[in-house]
């Protein structure tokens, strides 16, 4: 039982960072959710905070990581042209699918949007940090900002979700092995 | 008529740049896909993975992500140096950033960018 190092980068890509992501969403949803005046004392406001921003932060660190490392070390791998001759394209995930028409739109509709739409998670979600960040406690007191701070967090969850998902259904099809 | 920020917290205009300057990294995304899918912008330039070093086998992806991410950050700076200690109009600037984040998300969806390719 042991993994190539190929299939360990694909694994901290998918797994590692997306466990970390959608631990650091699920809190964070949760704080800004009831981070309102009305539900907190100013006690409970400022022990919140600073968890709130460490979700938040990690949500947006952990974006980075995710989509530099799948772009810059997993995808190489992914997209490799495979040698004049070769027939066998286990090595080769994006001529693997491409060489049949039953499987071809994995590369065609699933990676190509994927690859795309993941960008999109690092901006949202660094955006939200900085507002966390900026504004603190007095997030609670600015309903029309932490609404919107809730939509931009909501969007970049949509955003790796749907990488997430065609990641782990692209390499089942094809994996990076 | 200047805008006041709600008693006690801070002016909003830097949190209007940053929201605004990412949706305008996700919406140079989507055009960026949409032109080279038009050959208006070519993959070989866009390959800054192997016209200037940084990776390799990346691609043209490396290009179209470096380039929006630059707009992202840029635009968050010159925004939030504009708008640095002022009360802006939120709910505009929130709605120009979900018309941005809309088309870019239109931009790079396949079915979408593929209406421009070139023949």
């Amino acid at each position: 039982m042991e993994l190539t190092n190929r299939e360990s980068w694909a694994l901290i890509h998918g797994m590692v960072l997306g466990a970390l992501f959608l631990l650091a969403f699920g809190g964070g949803l949760a704080g800004l959710w009831s981070l309102r005046e009305k539900f907190l004392t100013t006690e409970g406001l400022s022990e919140r905070t600073p968890r709130l921003l460490i979700g938040t932060a990690a949500m947006a660190i952990v974006s980075w990581f995710a989509v530099i490392v799948g772009t810059w070390i997993v995808y190489p791998w992914y997209r490799a042209t495979p040698p004049e001759g070769t027939t066998d394209f286990t090595d080769f995930p994006r001529s693997l699918l491409l060489a049949s028409p039953t499987t071809a739109d994995w590369h065609n509709f699933a990676m190509e949007w994927k690859e795309h739409v993941a960008w999109f998670a690092p901006f949202l979600a660094t955006a939200v940090a900085f507002a966390v960040a900026y504004y603190g406690v007095q997030l609670a007191r600015r309903g029309d900002i932490r609404r919107a701070v809730l939509v931009f967090f909501v969007l970049a969850f949509v955003a790796a979700g749907i990488a997430g998902l065609f990641g782990a259904l692209i390499t089942k099809a094809a994996p990076v092995a | 008529m200047s805008l006041q920020p709600v008693e006690g917290t801070k002016p909003n205009g830097p949190v209007a740049a940053a929201f605004i300057g990412a949706a305008v990294g996700c919406f140079v995304l989507g055009l960026i896909i949409s032109l080279n899918e038009a050959r208006i912008i070519s993959s070989t330039f866009l390959d800054f993975a192997k016209n200037y070093g940084i990776g390799s086998g990346v691609g043209p992806l490396s290009g179209k992500v470096i380039l929006s991410t630059i707009a992202f950050l840029g635009s968050w700076g010159v925004l939030g140096y504009l708008w640095r200690g002022r009360e802006v109009n939120f709910a505009r600037a929130f709605a120009v950033a979900l018309i941005l984040l809309a088309a870019g998300f239109a931009l790079t969806f396949p079915p979408v960018f593929e209406l421009f390719a070139a023949e």
